[in-house]
């Protein structure tokens, strides 16, 4: 099932990412192809987001189920199809980076040529025919210190019924691009909010 | 239209305008009688609307067939293409079209590389009703295509469409049980071909065409770059094109030649209503057929030329809400009427047509009600019952999954739906009961539905005794309504000549200007149409015009 993970650093307090992840109305509209999202309860929330496949468009329909609460370090969801038959599941984790390690920035897992190429066709359709990378916060790449920290999203979806192995084809590509759209997008903003680079 | 630049911009032989198949078997044509070929694509991917669709070539007595031991005649095939033509073809493009279309394939096998397969099985629409039809071969597609071939051009050019599935062979498709089976198709195979990008129909199609320009012959491709308008001389000879790149005019001389290949009208919604006598109009092509060829042409002088519309291809359909292509609404053909356990009813509530037959629903759609002064059977709804959901999809989706309600009008009885949709509900009832009764024995004395072995082998399900029939009595009961969704082929294009030379209002050939595809008229083949053969005419006028603008006829 296609799965993605990506992590980011920014030079901003552990407690300013929490404090911003935590409440979603701070980072919905950077959720690659948002349309709407409604708080049905402290746990759970609807969401209408475009999937874009890059040929073609489709509006899909989540609902969205916390099912971990462990500040300042981690919020784990649950995904449930309401359209389509598809659910899935991830987590942020958020956590110091004043230290080089191996899960420091960019995604954990190398996949394979084709799969490359096709995320490299995804963010070129992500981005509007315009290419590259979604904007990064500045302090992204400066490397490991004090008030470093790093945001980490991880993805899986699994889509249902006959077409299934089809539909995993088609995602996968885009899941990548994806979780870097939000993950870096969250610390970009918030390295805008907190006027730090 | 534009005069001579100071300065150009880009100087070639020949332009073609558009990258669709006519435009690009065009360039290569041109590049390969020695003139140096340049492509202009307002588009941010080559392929057009070639590249969108099934990738079907229609050729009679194909090389391909001979190889398979496959039994035709050209005479045959131009029996069964006289008879599509039903007397509106223009004598001397048919002959033309006719004697070069083989001519054309095979020198695209040979000299591009496009792996042609003959598609077995697989019957002419009007097999075996007709004189001249044949029941499988005259259709050609392609063999996989390797997307990474195309180097940098991979990511400008459609990797898949969504009408036809991603990365299946048509034998594979037909092999599956066709589209009424396509809950049983091999997905992990087509999930594999999708991952390595191997393209396959209109995608594959136009991948062979794009590497044999681009990436072997080097010709220059320009993508996000429409060309607005004409250059000519003092004598009215084109000479060139202003086109624009990120909004600076580019001029390119083209001094043998230049090529209008950009498609019909499709999404020029007001011209489409006027020029095909619709109310409505809307397209499952890409949105990029703004009817550039009327308007540049007409700059010029061209004269316009059409065929009847209820001669081409048109469907009905419906947009499944939220769903975009190219950044556009996507319209999905509907070919659930051709299914059992599905109807098409007009107001009244009364069937009109054989459903799984568009050559057969689509003048009966237009029909006209002088006593009413109305189009009766507009607009159309599906009717279908819970043993078409236990079985088949409705677009992408599956038995089981739920419909979308902005959509699709569900109800426990044909008479509450009917209600529902407006429609008359005694007449959806006395249409069930009549269709029910006859369906249950694989009959329709109406329409004879099923009846087409063409519909048959494409929508039909031969788990029934009649593949296209079966009764509506289960419920609960759906109904979605039905709009016009075109497929880019259009009654009007620009006339032209045997050579592919866009004629003048005042009879002449206008020197330096061609036009093929669905850009032409379809006064070749009279509008007679059938799967495959708007990519036929589009490979062979293209083939004539880039040669007979190097010098060879």
């Amino acid at each position: 099932m296609p799965s993605a993970e990506y992590t980011t650093t920014a030079k901003l307090p552990l407690d300013t990412i929490w404090e911003f992840v935590k409440e979603m109305d701070n980072w919905a509209e950077l959720v690659t192809g948002y349309q709407s999202h409604v708080k049905e309860s402290e746990t759970d929330s609807l969401w209408v987001l475009k999937g874009d496949v890059g040929v073609m468009a489709r509006t899909l329909k989540f609902r969205v189920h916390i099912t971990e609460w462990n500040g300042p370090s981690r919020v784990a969801f649950e995904l449930e199809g309401l359209n389509e038959p598809m659910d899935g599941s991830g987590c942020f984790e958020m956590a110091p980076h004043e230290a080089e390690d191996a899960g420091a920035a960019g995604p954990a897992r190398r996949s394979g040529f084709f799969v490359r190429m096709l995320e490299a066709i995804a963010r070129f359709f992500l981005r509007g025919f315009g290419g590259g990378r979604p904007p990064r916060a500045k302090s992204a790449d400066a490397g490991p210190g004090r008030g470093v920290a790093r945001l980490t999203l991880r993805l899986e979806l699994r889509p249902g019924g006959p077409m299934a192995p089809m539909v995993n084809a088609m995602i996968k590509p885009v899941m990548l691009p994806a979780a870097e759209q939000l993950t870096d997008g969250i610390m970009a903003r918030l390295e805008q909010l907190h006027g730090r680079a | 239209m534009a005069s001579k630049p100071a300065r150009w911009d880009l100087e070639a032989d020949w332009v073609s305008i558009g990258s669709g198949l006519g435009g690009v078997a065009a360039a290569i044509a041109a590049h390969d009688q020695g003139g140096r070929a340049v492509i202009l694509e307002k588009s941010p991917r080559l392929g057009g609307l070639s590249g969108f669709g099934g990738g079907e070539v229609f050729v009679p007595n194909n090389h391909k067939m001979r190889e398979l031991g496959i039994e035709d005649s050209d005479a045959a095939g131009r029996r069964y293409l006289e008879f599509l033509a039903a007397g509106f073809a223009d004598p001397a493009l048919f002959d033309k079209l006719l004697a070069t279309c083989k001519e054309a394939v095979e020198y695209y096998g040979r000299e591009a590389g496009v792996a042609w397969i003959a598609v077995e099985g697989l019957p002419d629409y009007y097999y075996p009703k007709v004189e001249g039809s044949h029941s499988g071969g005259r259709y050609l597609t392609v063999d996989l295509f390797d997307g990474a071939s195309l180097g940098e051009w991979q990511q400008k050019t459609y990797p898949m469409t969504p009408h036809v599935p991603p990365g299946a062979l048509h034998s594979e498709m037909y092999g599956w049980g066709g589209l009424a089976k396509v809950v049983s198709w091999d997905y992990e195979l087509i999930g594999r071909r999708i991952a390595e990008d191997k393209r396959s129909f209109g995608p594959g199609l136009m991948g062979y065409f794009v590497k044999a320009a681009v990436i072997d012959r080097g010709i220059p491709a320009y993508v996000g770059t429409p060309v607005r308008e004409l250059v000519t001389d003092a004598n009215g000879g084109v000479i060139g094109v202003r086109a624009e790149q990120q909004g600076a005019d580019f001029f390119v001389r083209a001094a043998r030649g230049v090529v209008i290949a950009v498609g019909g009208y499709d999404h020029q919604k007001e011209l489409a209503c006027q020029y095909e006598s619709m109310p409505d109009w809307n397209s499952a092509a890409p949105p990029y057929l703004h009817g550039d060829n009327l308007v540049m042409g007409g700059e010029v002088g061209a004269a316009l030329a059409a065929v009847p519309p209820t001669n081409l291809a048109m469907f009905y359909g419906y947009r499944i809400p939220g769903e975009e292509a190219d950044g556009a609404p996507l319209y999905r053909a509907s070919w659930e009427c051709g299914v059992p356990h599905a109807i098409w009813v007009n107001r009244k509530g009364e069937r009109f047509c054989d459903e799984s037959t568009y050559k057969d629903y689509q003048p009966r759609l237009r029909a006209w009600d002088g006593q009413t002064q109305s189009m009766p059977n507009l607009p159309p709804t599906l009717i279908f019952d819970q043993n078409y959901r236990d079985r088949y999809p409705l677009g992408s989706f599956m038995p089981g999954q739920p419909l979308p309600e902005e959509l699709v009008e569900v109800a426990d009885t044909p008479r509450e739906l009917a209600i529902r949709l407006g429609i008359d509900p005694d007449g959806l009832e006395r249409t069930l009961e009549r269709f029910n009764r006859h369906a249950a024995k694989g009959e329709d004395p109406d329409f004879h539905r099923g009846s087409f072995a063409w519909s048959q082998r494409l929508v039909g399900d031969f788990d029934y005794p009649n593949p296209n029939l079966g009764p509506l009595d289960k419920p609960p009961y759906y109904g979605v309504r039905l709009v016009p969704v075109s497929v880019g082929i259009n009654s009007h294009g620009l006339k032209t000549d045997i050579h592919a030379r866009v004629v003048h209002v005042r009879g002449h050939a206008i020197p330096g200007l061609y036009a093929v595809g669905n850009s032409a008229a379809f006064r070749d083949l009279g509008g007679g149409y059938q799967s495959g053969t708007s990519n036929m005419r589009a490979i062979t006028w293209g083939y004539i015009a880039g040669r007979h603008a190097m010098g060879k006829s």
